[in-house]
């Protein structure tokens, strides 16, 4: 355990509050491209005359206001929600390879979606909001209580193991609906990918209350998680109560993990590699990883989203495989360059 | 080559209607192999694409494998399916006991020569399918034509007795052909016509290659004009467009794959729809996608394909 108390520490305080102005104007500035880029080219002009004076008789304008504007805000949010969600879930599992999708919320929230589909005949993208939330906390439920059972409650490892063997559960079951059902496939096969596409204003005012709550709940978290990160006895001797602080993480990262997830389906490796490069940038005090990780990862995030876009004209890439084919490598050069940071 | 083969061997079979019921019953299937049985099969599982051709016909198969629920099923609306069992209501399943019990002597499915596989899903009819311990699966292949798919089917209703000169039968091929000619009719009074097929996704428009749908073919034939896409279609039928660029290409009409009964709302919900001058003008029909199997359901199609190209503007874009 390499870690001291975690203290503010003034020293490094400055150039990492510097860092973190640098990464909100870096955010900007990939939702300012992610405005002006698209499939189709418009000019900064018309992007302008767009925003300022809009013409519903406009093609353009409409592209800018109906397509860029909520893709964008939800790619800010979902991405902010991901990242957040990941570090939170990697503190108090104290587990490096935590994310949504280990401790079986992805899963659960697909789980839902397709049930939904496939018994109820859904095909709105507003009522898949509402299941897959419904969904994640399901999961994540279940796998908090199947973990808290024996003596210990629910530890690290177990909270993982039964994660996972959720997702493998949940996953069997998924697959054998969609296989033997072409018209859910076809419902979902596209949501199930992850994207930013095809998504309005409304789902971003569906969801927005969760992530706002979630992401304050995270960031609320942070004294915990560092009393967590020294280990549990530690943590109890200073007076800080394991179950309370895990409940109120978990809580956090279901409601962030569960909303990104209905608004723009189960997006891998960003949740998992954005905290990582947080914590390779500011040491191990989750006060700077949780903001850190919620910055980085919507600029992964929309930039995957932008680069989808331009990729295969006029067609677009989905943002999950964008991510996925620069995450994994990204993720394995940053496992062989330095030991991952003990959690 | 291999369909007027069967046409030829069916017609031989028909001609000979004292000797059906003693001489073993043979039938040359959309794959190439030929399948014999001892006697004229009387009790047959259809997938529902075959059951929505020979239903018709005047041959009720004792059993159905579809891939939906009948009623969701576009193959099979507005057929009487009285006392015919349901033995699959997914794709690629079948209730394998409820197959054995019906006993059948055989089952006909559709050969896609594209996927080298057969109508109803691989486990179900494929080369090591379930339904194969139980009877021979044969049946024609989907090729470039619906008409050409019905005629086949007519060629093997006759090979298993039916008489096809009834007045129903007639009829439903009179109106069919009359729906054909006033379609042709609409749409060789507009060259200048261009419409293209689309399903709208959320991801994206999807833009259909007319080579890889019968119907489609079938309508180019009578005289409506195609748009030019980028598609080629050896490497695929469909190109992904960016809603951002949904006036890519600009039709004279824009026809709707109509296999999901809100495609057409979850179009005209995109923003951008409207930038395809068709969709804004209202100039928008219906593509009865891969499920039409008898001349009932084609005309009915046509008909209202008819309006659409009828009440269109040929002049709406300019030809690309």
């Amino acid at each position: 355990m390499t870690n001291v108390a975690p203290t503010f520490d003034a020293r490094h305080g400055a150039p990492l509050l510097l860092g973190l102005l640098g990464l909100v104007a870096l955010v900007l500035a990939i939702a300012f491209l992610s405005i002006t880029v698209g499939a189709r080219p418009v000019t900064l002009d018309t992007v302008w005359a767009a925003l300022t004076a809009y013409n519903p008789d406009s093609t353009d304008h409409r592209i800018i206001w109906e397509l860029r504007l909520p893709r964008t805000v939800i790619g800010l949010l979902v991405g902010a929600a991901l990242g957040l969600a990941g570090a939170v879930l990697q503190g108090a599992t104290r587990n490096p390879l935590a994310d949504p999708s280990i401790l079986g919320i992805h899963a659960g929230a697909a789980l839902f979606v397709v049930l939904g589909v496939a018994i109820l005949g859904i095909s709105q993208l507003s009522i898949y909001v509402w299941l897959a939330f419904a969904g994640a906390g399901a999961a994540m439920l279940i796998v908090y209580a199947v973990a808290s059972l024996g003596r210990d409650g629910a530890t690290p490892i177990k909270l993982a193991l039964a994660g996972a063997a959720m997702t493998a559960a949940l996953q069997s079951v998924i697959s054998a609906i969609l296989l033997t059902s072409p018209r859910t496939l076809d419902e979902v096969r596209f949501w199930q990918v992850g994207s930013l596409a095809g998504r309005n204003m409304d789902i971003v005012i569906q969801v927005a209350p969760f992530l706002a709550v979630g992401i304050i709940l995270a960031l609320a978290s942070a004294r915990l998680l560092d009393g967590l990160s020294m280990g549990e006895d530690v943590a109890r001797a200073l007076g800080q109560r394991i179950g309370l602080s895990r409940a109120i993480a978990g809580l956090a990262a279901v409601i962030l993990a569960g909303a990104s997830t209905a608004a723009a389906g189960p997006i891998a490796f960003v949740g998992l590699t954005m905290p990582h490069v947080a914590r390779a940038i500011t040491g191990p005090n989750y006060r700077w990883i949780l903001p850190y990780s919620m910055l980085l990862a919507p600029i992964l995030l929309l930039g995957a989203d932008i680069l989808g876009r331009i990729l295969a004209p006029p067609g677009e890439v989905q943002v999950g495989i964008v991510t996925a084919f620069l995450g994994a490598p990204f993720f394995i050069a940053l496992v062989r360059r330095r030991k991952l940071a003990s959690l | 080559m291999h369909s007027a083969l069967k046409t030829l061997l069916a017609l031989v079979l028909a001609a000979t209607p004292l000797a059906v019921h003693a001489e073993p019953w043979t039938y040359t299937d959309g794959a190439g192999e030929t399948v014999t049985l001892d006697a004229v099969p009387q009790r047959i599982i259809a997938t529902e694409d075959a059951a929505a051709a020979l239903i018709p016909l005047g041959i009720r198969p004792v059993g159905i494998i579809a891939s939906s629920q009948p009623q969701d099923s576009r193959a099979l609306q507005g057929l009487d399916l009285t006392g015919i069992e349901m033995v699959g209501v997914a794709y690629n399943e079948v209730d394998i006991e409820k197959a054995a019990i019906l006993q059948p002597d055989l089952v006909i499915a559709e050969y896609w020569p594209g996927d080298r596989e057969w109508g109803g899903g691989p486990a179900v009819t494929g080369p090591d399918g379930q339904l194969r311990a139980l009877a021979p699966v044969t049946g024609p292949a989907q090729l470039d034509s619906v008409v050409g798919l019905i005629e086949e089917y007519e060629a093997l209703a006759t090979s298993f007795g039916a008489d096809l000169s009834t007045p129903e039968i007639a009829a439903a091929k009179a109106n069919f052909e009359r729906a054909r000619d006033a379609f042709s009719a609409a749409a060789k009074a507009k060259p200048n016509m261009t419409a293209l097929a689309v399903w709208p996704g959320d991801d994206g428009l999807w833009v259909a290659a007319p080579e890889g749908s019968a119907e489609l073919m079938d309508l180019k034939r009578w005289g409506l004009g195609f748009l030019k896409t980028g598609l080629n279609p050896d490497s695929g039928y469909w190109e992904t467009i960016s809603w951002e660029r949904s006036d890519t290409y600009q039709p004279d009409i824009i026809l709707i794959d109509n296999r999901k009964p809100t495609n057409r709302a979850s179009a005209e919900a995109k923003p951008t729809w409207t930038a395809m001058k068709a969709a804004a003008a209202g100039a928008i029909g219906e593509w009865p996608a891969y499920w039409l199997r008898n001349y009932t359901a084609y005309a009915g199609e046509l008909d209202k394909l008819t309006a659409v190209v009828s009440a269109a503007d040929e002049n709406l874009t300019t030809a690309q």
